[in-house]
């Protein structure tokens, strides 16, 4: 039980803390104010609580598809934010409206990640032989996810201004990719779109189950048998995101020449 | 003539999201979760349909049912049921799991031609 519980608490961590690092990196290089990710994970462990707790009245919404539809919800909202992000790190003295998108970001993120470690570890509450090998097991994968957003804030920040923004604005990218290519699943595990067989199987290449087949999720949406529209969404969603970017660091670059 | 053809194929894409959702009765399978086992744990469909999954879990634990060979995951509830849709597949063996209790949760769907 106890590894068992530091790989799905590390694996819900991980998002979170990733997107949470890469941003809070961003606003190291760019001298911004890093007082919103305190108030983004005390917001988020509260909205985790909440959504946790109404997950009972939302799972039953739409026939029973109403989990898909909220995380598609929460997915569209990041991918959106970090969209912002992107493309508001060009503008002068736009640091407040940065921020908050940060802030939405990283709630959203918490949220949705939040919420299955409670149903989870909750599951637990009434078995207590089983419940302290939870805890445990789960702060073990806690820490273990909290320290790789450590990790990537300290990679980012430790880089020149400009190769950290043009890594942080990568990972973002790829991240937000990858959150577009499972709402695209999630839409068609709830049928709303409709299923297809998937378009290639990479799984003898990389498996999702190995470490970097994890990894890869994590950072990208790795998937080894993605469906057709999971691609084609995924594809549409990056070039938007990539003009964003080059537009975003080429008036960087620009500016910082007249500076 | 070029700018006619994008929004064609547009149009397409989108109805084929409403058409292929509405028309035709979907099969349904039922499974349990119950004391952390499927009941069944295995089940058979037919290739290149689209199934649908009803999973009820009877422990009082919530239990999150997953398949990284069906690309699904969801969180079912305690005393609640929980529906998936699959497919369509291809003929093969796609394992699937409870992530909340994988030594015990584990189950497989045979895609195979009656």
């Amino acid at each position: 039980m106890l590894i068992n519980a530091v790989i799905i608490i590390l694996r819900e961590v991980l998002e979170a803390s990733l997107i949470m690092g890469v941003l809070l990196a961003i606003c190291q290089h760019y001298e911004f104010s890093r007082a919103w990710a305190i108030k983004a994970v005390f917001v988020g462990l509260i909205g985790s609580a909440v959504y946790a707790a109404n997950l009972p009245l939302i799972s039953n919404l739409n026939d029973g598809v109403g989990q898909e539809i909220s995380n598609v919800g929460i997915y569209a909202l990041i991918y959106i934010f970090v969209l912002y992000i992107i493309y508001g790190l060009r503008i002068k003295n736009n640091a407040h409206l940065i921020t908050n998108a940060m802030l939405v970001c990283v709630v959203m993120a918490i949220i949705r990640e939040g919420a299955e470690i409670i149903v989870f570890v909750e599951g637990f509450s009434s078995v207590p032989d089983l419940l302290t090998p939870v805890l445990v097991g789960g702060s073990i994968g806690f820490g273990i996810g909290a320290s790789m957003g450590v990790f990537m804030y300290y990679l980012v920040s430790s880089l020149s201004f400009m190769a950290g923004l043009r890594l942080s604005l990568l990972l973002l990218t790829l991240m937000a990719g990858g959150m577009v290519s499972q709402a695209v699943q999630m839409l068609q595990q709830a049928d709303l779109i409709t299923g297809q067989l998937p378009i290639w199987d990479t799984s003898a290449y990389i498996n999702e189950q190995s470490l970097l087949g994890q990894m890869l999720f994590a950072f990208m949406g790795y998937e080894s048998t993605p469906t057709p529209y999971q691609v084609v969404f995924y594809m549409l969603s990056m070039v938007f995101i990539i003009t964003f970017m080059l537009g975003t660091l080429k008036k960087i670059k620009i500016m910082s020449a007249h500076d | 003539m070029n700018k006619r053809i994008v929004p064609r194929v547009l149009y397409g894409f989108i109805l084929g999201f409403v058409i292929s959702s509405s028309v035709s009765a979907t099969p349904v399978y039922e499974i349990e979760i119950r004391n952390h086992l499927f009941f069944p744990s295995e089940l058979t469909i037919p290739p290149n349909t689209k199934v649908k999954l009803l999973i009820k879990n009877s422990d009082p634990s919530a239990e999150e049912f997953e398949s990284y060979e069906l690309n699904r995951e969801k969180v079912i509830l305690g005393h609640s049921k929980g529906v998936v849709f699959i497919g369509p597949l291809e003929e093969g063996v796609y394992p699937f799991f409870g992530e909340f209790f994988p030594k015990t949760a584990q189950g497989k769907i045979n895609v195979k031609a009656e």
